[in-house]
């Protein structure tokens, strides 16, 4: 691989690119990690602060995202308590097809935005990596120090638990 | 592969390419309805955490980077002028007036710091006490006492060339700042007011604290200084029997 960059103006170049580039994604990934804009604005600053004085330990450029979620999920341990307990475990049955909720039960994009909002952290983090971070199941195992297979388990119990919230919500509105 | 390993597998990777999977879509109706809707949900899911994007963060960032990188000279340079100063110091015992020198720094950091995070000043909901602890145990200090009501932002920051604990409370409904470093900087409690903001700068244990506010009234300060001083120093500490 051909170093990142190769004297000082490029190295902010580089930076600046990286910043351009990555900024927005892991504003929103930074988003679903704390469901908080200031925190998550905060989060994403330290994390850029950090990577500029790491620059160097960042050997190829195409890596930059998994890289800066990396030093982001860091950041974000660092200032909060990891609850890593969960009192209520779904069992592991895939919904009937009738269960499944279709694009009339689930309604819009915020109703989705609010059952993400209510899914506990071990959940909601797995899947921002995958679907904001374009992370496959083996990047994730890697940077969340977890086997494979575990996190196969919590990405399915994931949507399992997205699609029993919104499957909630319409029938207490009668939808049902 | 079968229709529930399928579905399992779906369900945990839906935009998955790999054959297996893809053949079994083919041969099988009942599964390959199950995949459209699945890639629908995705959709749905996609768009939902597409949460919009403050305006101008990058350039912020880019920002924040530019001025750290000058701050980071500018400590530095600092730190020389400590090293300097602390061999006058011992030359000359000058011990009253380098103290001096710096605590009359310290409201302008304290100061200069707030643009930096005043989006935390919106912030409502009160965090969990641990978090508050947890904020200060990482600067290394314990809590004596418990934490103030509703503290609803802690992090740890650099201020100037202080390392210091940075948390929000509200008092009435306003927010109140308090920066929390180690190392005495004053005798005794001192007021400022500089840039809309109002504030003091307090001995406390074995650090110095720092509260301010922008349209706090006094009694305000009052209430989140005694709270932080209850938090660090404990019920009855060495500040309050000394007194
Ligand atoms: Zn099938
Ligand atoms: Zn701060």
């Amino acid at each position: 691989m051909p170093p990142v960059h190769k004297d000082v103006n490029s190295k902010q170049r580089q930076y600046e690119a990286m910043v351009r580039a990555w900024s927005a994604d892991l504003y929103r990934f930074a988003f679903w990690l704390c469901r908080n804009e200031a925190l998550a604005q905060d989060l994403v600053q330290e994390t850029f602060l950090r990577a500029w004085k790491n620059l160097d330990a960042l050997r190829d450029a195409e890596l930059a995202k998994p890289w800066l979620i990396t030093i982001l999920r860091r950041e974000h341990a660092r200032l909060y308590e990891r609850k890593r307990f969960d009192t209520v475990e779904l069992d592991d049955t895939v919904p009937e097809d009738t269960a499944w909720a279709s694009p009339e039960r689930s309604g819009d994009a915020a109703h989705v935005r609010d059952a993400m909002m209510k899914l506990p952290n071990k959940y909601r983090e797995p899947l921002a990596m995958q679907v904001l971070g374009g992370m496959s199941c083996d990047e994730i195992a890697a940077a969340t120090e977890q086997q494979p297979g575990a996190v196969m388990t919590q990405l399915f119990r994931a949507r399992q638990r997205l699609k029993s919230l919104l499957g909630g919500r319409a029938a207490a509105e009668g939808a049902l | 592969m079968d229709c529930l390993q399928f579905r399992r597998q779906l369900m945990a990777e839906p935009r998955s390419h790999d054959p297996q999977l893809l053949a079994h879509r083919e041969e099988c109706p009942a599964c390959q309805a199950f995949w459209l809707r699945t890639q629908h949900f995705e959709d749905q899911l996609e768009q939902a955490m597409d949460v919009p994007v403050p305006a101008g963060l990058a350039d912020r960032i880019l920002l924040a980077q530019a001025t750290d990188a000058r701050r980071r000279q500018m400590v530095r340079r600092r730190g020389w002028l400590a090293v300097a100063a602390s061999i006058l110091i011992a030359v000359g015992g000058g011990t009253v007036m380098w103290r001096q020198a710096q605590s009359h720094s310290l409201p302008v950091l304290a100061v200069a710091h707030m643009p930096k995070e005043i989006s935390a000043l919106a912030l409502t909901a009160a965090i969990p006490d641990s978090m508050v602890t947890e904020g200060f145990a990482e600067r290394g200090t314990t809590m004596r006492g418990p934490m103030p009501l509703h503290v609803t932002y802690v992090h740890d920051c650099q201020v100037g060339p202080y390392r210091a604990v940075h948390v929000v409370s509200r008092v009435d409904g306003q927010p109140v700042v308090a920066l929390y470093m180690p190392g005495k900087m004053t005798d005794k409690p001192e007021h400022f007011s500089r840039g809309g903001w109002t504030g003091r700068e307090i001995p406390l244990n074995d650090g110095t604290l720092v509260v301010l506010a922008q349209h706090a009234s006094p009694d305000a300060l009052d209430q989140a200084e005694a709270g932080w001083r209850m938090a660090i120093d404990g019920p009855g500490g060495p500040s309050l029997t000394s007194i």
